[in-house]
């Protein structure tokens, strides 16, 4: 069902004003996609639209359905319902076979939404029988071409004259001189392998394999010798797709690598006109079988000369050749393309269950990018593995794919092939390979069933190491009931950038050519072709990960993926796959220290460590008396701690690999800059633990206070510095006193109009709790009294008793301690309660939430409560801070940040900490910043809650419950709803907004943002400019208000950092005695709070807090229809006579003037952008 | 744009100003330099039949539309001309039914932020009603004489009002308090006296504060009673005791079953809807 108001999008034209009706239709939908222009036109529906537009979608909704009966049941518009059955309907009498479904569900599967998923999947991605016959026909045309390709005459393999001007050989010939003759003969057989037989092939790629077999008479004895073989092969690819390519039937006719094996072509067809997508075949030309004898491709033989490969010149120096196991694995593959099949197709054959297993893996491998490039874990592999496990009884025939799914990941995620390989061969044949053998030559090992082939040759340890860990994670999830398994494990992509914390780039990738030579791998090289990439990749890892060593926790690289390109053109070469990136998944734990010790001096150990190290390491004398060898490394804060990867990658690509540092591009701390200071090194997470250590030390202090009627039972912390999350730290304020106005008597600062606004200085409520006594009084209006003698108090022993500098008014206590301005709420618990009392008239006294009881439990219970959940989730993920301070910073720089409480922004983060699958907790504030994007992108407000378990509170029954509980009460929620152990059911946090628009708003600009910025990261070249992202778009307001930068206190924490700054009297260093600053003071914070209280009826106003030097004002278009004359709604409007009638209409010139005459000094101008005020 | 604005005010001079009936239209703006005027729609002070109203009849002008920078010094400014005012009110919206509520303590309840307002203006006699409906525009709040401050001085001396006197504060806590307490005094001293005194039909009214102290009555207390009745009789009752009991909960367990089978199936509906099946 495609949301419907796209049509309407079509007609109504994003770019030009949208009418009111079209608007209305809008709002009626909450959260369909709509074009970017119109979001916040939408948005500027005000917020009595939005409650009809959600109960629309409960109530009338339900009444169309039933009318139309063709939708009965089915959800409208996106939304679930609650599910109403009949009595009827629910206790009859149950068939035999529903009983027979339900406990299959029961056994088979883990819930019956996830069977119902599994299907729904793999109906998805199954090929559909009209598809498959069209795919028939076109094989059957492709078989008679192939057959009818002439023949050539005989020609040395070095004289290629015969080959005409249109088609290059698909193969690097180097060296190019190689004995031995080819002609081109019709293949003796023509078989389809591979999934498409066994039905396990999904979509979106629909691959058939062929396999041709070539005639025995252009093969020779020794072809296996010096790429003889592998000559012939593309020889003979190239003359057949010079022929096919001239044939009409076919669109596209490429050449590719086999697994990305670059002694390996194949030849592409794909059919020409609408079906180009629908299927690719690939020809793989192979040898005639038991052509080759295995015996002489074992991975201990050498079948590549180093006389030949290194040149004629150099004599045999007596040394042993060294063996080639890849390129004896090559040649093998080529020789049992069949008997896999023959063995597959009796394993899978007729068991569905495993089928559908196999097609799930798939999903799953791909979704995690494991399945492409040279040495992925490909389809094949994973259907292989599947046979394996059949035959050691691990999977049954009748199991589900799901099962399949299940056992598969279990085998991997406790067996590590790179240590114990496995084998389909069950023969005893003393005259087979040893396991062993075969673990010295490959990294990863999984014999075939005829004993000589590894199935894993070109797979590395790193590759399979990820995916021990993603099918380590899985299984966590799998077995965690609370989660929908089924989304994050198949559905949800895993790219590298957002996967791993950091990522580096190594480019250009011929600088490897002279690593390889470096690390002396000239037998690998000649076992690979030449392959310099593949070469060195096994090394390089190796290196880093014993260097990295406790900072790591995974580290994946990217394989070089399989190009595809025209027949004319020569083959790629390997340094055209772009750049080799490295992602690497950082252990928290070992991020804080910057020290790497070694072994002590006298030990046989320590040269190694020198050696490794090399000048970096130096001998040191530790506490315990002992001298060592350690590595130390420079980094003062922790920003700068989590960028020591990149300290060491550098130094040891530069030491062991000849690697410079302007080869590497490293992508971890890009996005630090906009989260720091103006010269600044720190993210930020120092200044806030000093400003929380002060906060300690007031708390201590008020705990042992004098004199107070009531003790001080409890101090809580409640604003985003002391739960880190504060955009900018606060910095301790030395006024400079000249600067101000002085208020003598009550020891505090004014601003001065003739200068610059003062510095920002936001003080941070801590909420203090007193003992419990009878004495409080029982009235509303007493109790505050009382609450302002305590503040009262409270200031005067605080000065008193430690000579703090304080200010009491009648809510709460504000205190100058060490340059950080705190502001102490006195809180009764009881008061919540009082203000909720109501009296019926019966003289019964109940409990009814109030608005402002509501507020006071908010802001005295459950804020402290949060701060100190996340305060204490800081200290468990050190990235915390940097991700939810990124969000933030990013959401107010799209000028929604007055859309979104400062709270629901640090639960989003959190709950990327809290509920990382299918990722693990960020440890980078980059990644963690690029999930956020991705789950405000993604996450399906309108049907679900955001769960995010504080301290693993809430247990699974209970998600569940809350979950159902959703469902029923979704009309009364807000947009967004974000439940906490402390909240099940309110969404306190969301309760204020965000309105549905904004939401839309926040969501289209995430979806735009990700890849943008995901693709800046990617770009081995650089990032470009980091900030695009945090850049709003303004050509959507309708009016711009622009402000004078001296009268914005934090204009310096702008995005793009301003040319001009203004003194703003602070000092340098401590001044004389402490007088108050100015708290609070931001002139457009009260600027918008006047407009919006005066013209918040007509429209909307945006602005960035950080800094921004511009107000987007949107008019809400349902304000602007002309009204009938009401006494209550005369606000800014005026009546003029319209045909005959009087109506209202904003008196629009007029509040232009009003937005200059209110901002007087502030504001700079006033855009009006758009006439559509003028209907 | 400017075309039409030349128009509208061209329009404006020539023709009275539209005004909703009853209401004539003064127009107002902040100062010389402004071009455009907001309206103030002014008409005498009525209210329905039977409903009280605070504000005299006859003398009093009711103004809607006061714009945000007009405070109540300098609408009465405004005003004066017309006849000497003896109060004026500004109102967030139109009061419906009391009047006045009795000032308010300006440490416990912060001046809200001003947005559009209407205005009671009591002027001393009738005739000052008169001469404001027949005011015309356009009024200036702001003038050389008397400036009223906008913006970022406004906000500056707001700020300085913000900061507040203690010594005041602590006064008026006191007085309140003292005036709470003997209040309350008063009340505990007129329960005592009712103290196990029957009234006339013979009833004893029984209070928290008696010798025997009861439940007090609250919606909570009567649910607890409630819930613990229920407990009670829960922990009476067998459980798949009798063959048709057994049958049940087997059937409950099935309806569950079905229920959450359908729940799944609208789950999945919506998912294939929104193409939440397409791993690619």
């Amino acid at each position: 069902m495609e949301p419907r108001i796209s049509v309407h999008v079509g007609s109504g034209s994003a770019h030009t004003r949208l009418q009111p009706k079209v608007l209305e239709l809008f709002l009626d939908t909450v959260m369909g996609p709509a074009p970017v222009g119109a979001q916040l036109r939408r948005a500027a529906g005000e917020r009595e639209v939005m409650e009809p537009a959600l109960e629309g979608t409960g109530e009338e909704e339900k009444k169309a359905s039933s009318r139309k009966h063709t939708m009965a049941g089915s959800p409208v518009k996106g939304l679930l319902q609650p599910m109403k059955l009949s009595q009827a309907e629910l206790y009859k009498e149950p068939t035999n076979e529903e009983l027979n479904h339900l406990r299959e569900t029961e056994i088979l599967f883990h819930s019956s939404l996830l069977r119902l998923q599994v299907e729904e999947l793999l109906k998805e991605v199954r090929l559909s029988e009209k598809k498959k016959e069209r795919i028939d026909a076109f094989l059957q045309e492709v078989n008679q071409r192939i057959l009818r390709v002439p023949s050539t005459p005989e020609t040395e393999l070095t004289d290629q004259e015969w080959l005409p001007a249109g088609v290059r050989v698909p193969l690097h010939q180097v060296p190019f001189t190689v004995k031995g003759c080819f002609r081109f003969l019709p293949p003796a057989h023509i078989t389809i392998v591979g999934s498409y037989l066994l039905g396990t092939c999904i979509r979106p790629d629909i691959n058939v394999d062929v396999a041709l077999t070539m005639p025995r008479e252009i093969l020779q004895d020794k072809d296996g010798l010096n790429q003889r073989y592998f000559r012939k092969r593309a020889l003979y690819l190239a003359h057949l797709a010079h022929h096919l390519a001239q044939d009409p039937l076919f669109g596209s006719v490429r050449f590719s690598y086999t697994n990305g094996c670059h002694l390996k072509p194949l030849l592409l067809l794909r059919p020409c006109g609408k079906d180009g997508h629908l299927v690719t075949v690939h020809l793989h030309p192979c040898p005639p079988p038991g052509f080759f004898r295995p015996c002489r491709l074992l991975p201990t033989k050498n079948n590549v000369r180093s006389a030949w490969y290194r040149g004629q010149g150099l004599p045999g120096d007596g040394s042993p050749e060294p063996p080639t196991p890849h390129y004896n694995t090559w040649v093998l593959q080529d020789m049992v393309l069949e008997s896999h099949m023959q063995l597959l197709s009796s394993v899978l054959g007729s068991a569905p269950g495993p089928k559908d297993g196999v097609a799930l893996l798939k999903v799953w491998l791909r979704q995690r990018e494991l399945d492409k490039g040279l040495g992925g874990f490909s389809g094949f592999l994973v259907s292989m593995l599947v046979a394996f496990l059949m035959s050691t009884r691990k999977i049954h025939t009748t199991m589900s794919g799901y099962q399949v799914l299940r056992s598969v990941l279990q085998f991997l995620a406790t067996t590590d092939l790179t240590v114990n390989g496995i084998s389909l061969c069950h023969s005893s044949d003393p005259s087979l390979p040893a396991l062993a053998d075969f673990h010295q030559a490959f990294s990863v090992v999984f014999l075939d069933s005829s004993g000589h082939l590894n199935l894993c040759a070109d797979v590395t340890a790193a590759t399979y190491h990820q995916m021990q860990h993603e099918a380590r994670l899985s299984m966590a999830l799998l077995d965690s009931k609370a989660d929908d398994g089924f989304q994050l494990l198949l559905m949800t992509p895993k790219p590298m950038i957002r996967a791993f914390d950091h990522i580096l780039h190594l480019r250009p990738l011929s600088r490897l050519q002279a690593a390889c030579h470096r690390l002396k791998l000239w037998p690998e090289l000649q076992d690979l072709g030449g392959d310099y990439v593949s070469a060195a990749l096994g090394p390089l890892t190796t290196l880093l990960e014993q260097g990295l060593g406790s900072r790591l926790h995974l580290m994946a690289h990217s394989r070089p993926p399989v190009p595809e390109w025209e027949i004319g053109q020569d083959p790629p070469k390997h340094k055209d796959s772009g750049a080799l990136t490295l992602g690497l998944l950082l252990r928290t734990e070992g991020l804080t220290s910057v020290l790497e010790m070694g072994p002590e001096a006298d030990q046989p150990e320590a040269a190694d460590f020198r050696q490794f190290w090399g000048s970096c390491s130096e001998l040191r004398r530790f506490k315990d008396g002992a001298i060592r060898e350690a590595v130390v490394w420079e980094a003062a804060s922790m920003a700068q701690k989590r960028l020591i990867p990149h300290q060491v990658v550098t130094h040891l690509l530069a030491l062991h690999a000849d690697i410079p540092d302007t080869c590497i591009h490293y992508v971890g701390g890009l996005l630090d800059a906009l989260i720091q200071g103006l010269k600044e090194t720190s993210t930020g997470e120092e200044a806030l633990a000093a400003a929380v250590r002060c906060y300690d030390d007031l708390s201590r202090l008020l705990w042992g206070l004098e004199g107070l009627p009531l003790t001080v039972s409890a101090v809580q912390g409640a604003h985003p510095v002391l739960r880190y999350t504060e955009v900018f730290p606060p910095t301790p304020v030395r006024p400079a006193y000249s600067f101000y106005e002085h208020l003598r008597d009550r020891a505090s600062l004014l601003p001065r109009p003739d200068k610059p606004c003062p510095a920002y200085v936001e003080p941070m409520t801590v909420v203090c709790h007193l003992e419990g006594s009878g004495q409080w009084p029982q009235d509303a209006e007493a109790v505050r009294r009382v609450r302002a003698a305590f503040q009262l108090r409270l200031a005067e022993l605080l000065s008193q008793q430690h000579g703090l500098q304080c200010r009491a008014t009648a809510t709460h206590t504000d205190v100058l301690k060490d340059g950080f301005v705190f502001r102490v709420r006195v809180a009764y618990q009881k008061e919540p309660q009082i203000l909720r009392e109501m009296r019926s008239p019966e003289g019964m006294i109940s409990l009814r939430d109030t608005p402002a009881s509501l507020r006071l439990e908010r802001d005295t219970r459950q804020l402290p409560l949060l701060t100190s959940a996340l305060h204490g989730l800081q200290q468990q993920h050190p990235a915390f801070s940097g991700v939810a301070r990124l969000a933030k910073r990013w959401v107010r720089a799209q000028l929604l940040g007055e859309g979104l409480t400062d709270e629901s922004l640090d639960l989003l983060a959190a709950a990327l900490f809290l509920h990382p699958e299918p990722f693990t907790p960020p440890s980078s504030p980059q990644v963690g910043f690029l999930r956020f994007l991705f789950l405000v992108s993604t996450f399906d407000w309108k049907n679900n809650p955001l769960i995010v378990n504080l301290n693993n509170e809430l247990t699974a029954e209970e998600q569940v419950e809350i979950r159902n509980g959703f469902v029923a009460a979704r009309t009364h929620l807000p947009v967004m709803v974000i439940v906490t152990p402390q909240d099940h059911r309110s969404s306190v946090w969301t309760q204020s907004g965000p309105s549905a628009q904004i939401l839309q708003r926040l969501v289209v600009l995430a979806a735009e943002a990700l890849p943008i910025l995901e693709k800046q990261l990617m770009d081995p070249w650089g990032p470009g400019d980091i900030r695009t992202v945090f850049r709003p778009p303004l050509d959507i307001y309708d009016v711009l208000i622009r402000l004078s930068p001296r009268h914005i206190p934090r204009h310096r924490q702008a995005v793009d950092s301003p040319a001009t700054s203004f003194c703003r009297g602070l000092l340098s260093e401590p001044g004389p005695s402490p007088l108050m600053p100015v708290l609070g003071y931001d002139p457009p914070q009260i600027y918008l709070a006047q407009l919006r209280e005066a013209f918040g009826d007509l429209a909307l106003f945006f602005y960035d807090q950080h800094g921004g030097e511009v107000i987007g004002v949107l008019w809400k278009p349902t304000s602007f229809q002309p009204q009938p004359f009401k006494a209550s709604n005369t606000k800014g409007r005026m009546v003029v006579s319209q045909v005959g009638e009087l109506m209202m209409v904003p008196n629009v010139e007029a509040i232009l003037e009003d937005f200059a005459v209110l901002g007087e000094g502030l504001v700079q101008a006033v855009e009006a952008r758009s006439e559509r005020w003028t209907v | 744009m400017v075309a039409r604005r030349r128009k509208r005010a061209a329009r404006a001079s020539e023709e009275a100003i539209p005004s909703p009936p009853g209401y004539s239209a003064v127009p107002v703006k902040f100062s010389e330099k402004q071009q455009a005027c907001h309206h103030l729609y002014v008409r005498e002070h009525r209210v329905r039949e039977g409903t009280k109203s605070a504000w005299p009849p006859k003398r009093t002008l009711f103004v809607l539309n006061v714009p945000p920078y007009c405070t109540e010094e300098g609408l009465s400014r405004l005003l004066s001309p017309c006849g000497h005012i003896q109060s004026l009110e500004l109102q967030e919206k139109p009061v419906l039914a009391e009047g006045p509520e009795e000032p308010k303590s300006t440490f416990f309840h912060p001046k809200p932020v001003p947005g559009f307002r209407v205005a009671y203006v009591v002027f001393q006699k009738a005739g000052g009603v008169m001469a404001a409906l027949a005011l015309k525009g356009p009024l200036l709040v702001s003038t050389e004489s008397h400036p009223v401050k906008t913006g970022v001085h406004k906000w500056i001396s707001d700020y300085a009002d913000s900061v507040l006197d203690p010594e005041a504060l602590r006064v008026e806590v006191d007085t309140f308090m003292e005036a709470y307490d003997k209040k309350v005094a008063e009340e505990e001293t007129k329960a005592k006296e009712e103290e196990g005194v029957p009234d006339e039909e013979g009833w004893v009214k029984v209070t928290r504060r008696g010798r025997r102290p009861v439940l007090p009555r609250t919606e909570a207390a009567s649910l607890r009673v409630l819930e613990r009745e229920k407990r009670k009789r829960a922990r009476k009752e067998l459980l798949n005791f009798y063959a048709w009991q057994h049958r049940e909960t087997k059937m409950e367990h099935l309806a569950q079953l079905r229920k959450k089978f359908e729940e799944d199936k609208q789950r999945i509906e919506l998912m294939r809807a929104q193409r939440k099946f397409r791993p690619y």
